[in-house]
């Protein structure tokens, strides 16, 4: 303690001495972290800005399917509309909004082409509210209702079957009584979203679906979406409560892939953490280093005074301690002043023709991560201070004498 | 009778080794006796350096023994000799003496805090050594705003602020003008003789060896004399 009294207020004064390692380190600390936290709060908004537009799409934040269905999605596997407590727990308060679906796989069948599909039945309004598709439509309109008896195809299939808006196409798929129902349907619309997507899904009434397979009100899915992200677990968990004889899912045991992606970007910032303080240790060393050795005379001098090996290596650990906390605090400010300049969001759409995963126009908000924010800086002004000790100790370890004939 | 402050015995330093062996000292047995104002001279190279470097803890010898107030730095690790330098010797150098960054004042005072003495006695003393070089009221300076004669006489004062058995100076004189030096010399002599302060001041300069109540002379890492006046 009373070593600390004597060394921080020498080691401070010491800070203003040599103005190239003061300087460097400043840039090389606050550039480093700056790069780190503001990438963070991009890499976030990118992902979740992907993520959400996934989701947004079909898959929602969760669905509910009968037991099995997900393995075997047959239609023996199908479950009734909710009603009962079931249908008082969708209607609460974190979910944004529901909707059922019927699944039906089959093939489409133009004058030129048969192609595998999966036929949706949707209830139209509420699909509107929870999918992103309806906005999607590029030519024609979407579903009415779910009586709706025609068919919004996407683009590429479309394209693939020669068909168009205005004309007819059959569908096959198999019914309750296992046997083949095959009907022509009218296009009325087309969406234009990601290939994948446009080549599998097409829509039709949820009703007029139930119908084609000589359902009653039987459904394979209910979609639900939760604006509060964190009220996802908690939910899920509720629902499944009560349902306890269905397959409650949030999105990540839906999609392997957005799952995966997701936690991709949550840790690739850990990557580039690594990277950029392995640059920054570099230049910290060095330039400590080098003022070190500028200051041999004077480290001897000390060591003749009666400075202790252990103290000289405090006093230089401190010099770096208080250098590498304002490069630390600088960094904060310069990433605290980026995202809140592009507060009104970074618009990704003129590159986004190449990046499938986003639909069109997409802007990004990136947000202070107030934990990882705290979090980078101790950790970087932590590491810092560690490589730093190199330096000290190279300091510590000068020899009074041969220090002392250093005339500098 | 009274325990010489240094005691050296069958001293001898050697650097390098093999062909390239180098004997600093050789053999050197010297006692320095509280009170002595001792001059070391002898030609570049004798030594003088090397044997002020024993005596003041920095370094250890490779052969005989040093004792400083009774206690042989054999076997004392780094931690330890400084210890002892803090307590025991104060130094003045031939330049650079003074760490850049702290006043005329702090820089003594710094002596003083590593001794953890109080804030108010440090001040206190600091100001009192200041006095006594004739520094007056400079203590607020910094070591750049002050000329190369009184940077060593903060030197001076800071090396007598610990109260240490000895002073040790090695060409303390060696940067400073004629004035200047005979000014200097004239300081440690006064303090010698009022205050009793040991010093032992290598040196090739005939001022400062007329100033001296013991003149010791080295040859080749040897004592060619050793005369009292
Ligand atoms: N660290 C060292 N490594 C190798 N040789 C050394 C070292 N220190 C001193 N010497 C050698 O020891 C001998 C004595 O050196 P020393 O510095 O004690 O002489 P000096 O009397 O102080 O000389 P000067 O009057 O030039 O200061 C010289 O030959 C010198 O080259
Ligand atoms: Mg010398």
């Amino acid at each position: 303690m009373q070593n600390l009294k004597t060394l921080a207020p020498l080691a401070w004064r010491n800070l203003w001495r040599n103005t190239r390692r003061t300087v460097i380190t400043l840039i090389v600390v606050s550039v480093g972290l700056w790069s780190v936290l503001f990438f963070n709060s991009f890499l976030n908004a990118w992902g979740q800005a992907g993520k959400d537009a996934v989701l947004d799409l079909l898959i929602g934040q969760g669905q509910i399917h009968a037991q099995g269905y997900m393995d075997d999605p047959s239609i023996e596997r199908l479950m009734r509309p909710p009603e009962g407590t079931f249908l008082e727990a969708l209607e609460a308060g974190e979910i944004g909004a529901w909707s059922m679906r019927l699944q039906l796989p089959g093939v489409v069948v133009s004058e030129y082409k048969t192609l595998p599909v999966n036929m949706v039945g949707v209830d139209p309004a509420a699909e509107r509210i929870l999918s992103s598709i309806p906005e999607k439509i590029v030519k024609g309109r979407y579903l009415l209702d779910a009586h709706d008896s025609s068919v919004i195809l996407g683009i590429s299939l479309a394209e693939r079957l020669k068909t168009g808006v205005g004309r007819r196409v059959i569908l096959m798929s198999q019914n309750v009584a296992g046997a083949l129902s095959e009907q022509s349907f009218d296009v009325v619309g087309i969406y234009d979203a990601d290939k994948a997507t446009e080549d599998y899904y097409a829509f039709t009434g949820l009703v007029a679906a139930q119908k084609f397979v000589g359902l009653d009100d039987e459904i394979a899915q209910i979609t639900f979406t939760i604006p509060e992200e964190e009220a996802l677990e908690s939910t899920v968990a509720r629902l499944a409560l009560a349902a306890p004889d269905l397959d409650v899912r949030p999105w990540k045991q839906l999609s392997l892939f957005l799952a995966t992606t997701d936690s991709f970007m949550q840790n690739f910032i850990y990557i580039w953490l690594a990277v950029v303080f392995s640059l920054m240790a570099i230049g910290i060393v060095n330039t400590q280093l080098m003022a070190v050795f500028e200051r041999t005379h004077e480290f001897g001098l000390l060591r003749a005074l009666g400075m202790k090996p252990r103290q000289v290596l405090v006093l230089v650990a401190l010099e770096s301690t208080f250098l590498i906390g304002f490069g630390v605090l600088l960094g904060v400010a310069l990433a605290g002043m980026t995202i809140w300049a592009l507060a009104d969001g970074i618009d990704l759409s003129a590159f986004a023709a190449g990046l499938e995963m986003f639909q069109g126009g997409q802007v990004l908000y990136p947000q202070y991560d107030a934990q990882r924010f705290v979090v980078f800086s101790l950790l970087i002004w932590v590491l810092g201070i560690l490589v730093a000790l190199w330096p000290a100790w190279r300091a510590a370890k000068l020899s009074p004498i041969e220090a002392m004939r250093q005339v500098t | 009778m009274i325990n010489p402050i240094v005691r050296c015995r069958g001293v001898g330093k050697s650097f390098g080794s093999g062909e390239l062996v180098v004997h600093a000292l050789r053999d050197v047995d010297l006692d320095i006796l509280a009170g002595d104002f001792a001059t070391l001279a002898g030609p570049s190279g004798s030594g003088k350096t090397t044997l002020l470097n024993m005596i003041g803890a920095l370094d250890r010898p490779t052969s005989g023994t040093v004792e400083i107030d009774g206690q042989s730095l054999a076997g004392m690790d780094k931690s330890g000799l400084s210890e002892l330098r803090l307590h025991k010797i104060g130094f003045v150098f031939q330049a650079y003496n003074l760490v850049p960054v702290l006043s005329a004042q702090e820089n003594i005072e710094f002596v003083l805090q590593l001794q953890k003495v109080a804030p108010d006695e440090r001040a206190r003393r600091a100001r009192e050594v200041l006095a006594e070089v004739g520094l007056e009221g400079m203590g607020h300076r910094r070591p750049s705003a002050l000329s190369g004669g009184q940077q060593q006489r903060v030197a001076v004062a800071r090396a007598l602020v610990s109260r240490p058995s000895i002073v040790l100076a090695d060409e303390p004189t060696a940067n400073l003008d004629s004035a200047t030096t005979t000014e200097l010399v004239g300081l440690m002599a006064r303090l010698n003789q009022e205050l009793g302060i040991t010093f032992v001041i290598g040196t090739h300069d005939p001022r400062v060896m007329d100033h001296s109540q013991r003149h010791i002379e080295l040859l080749d890492g040897r004592i060619a004399s050793d005369t009292r006046s």
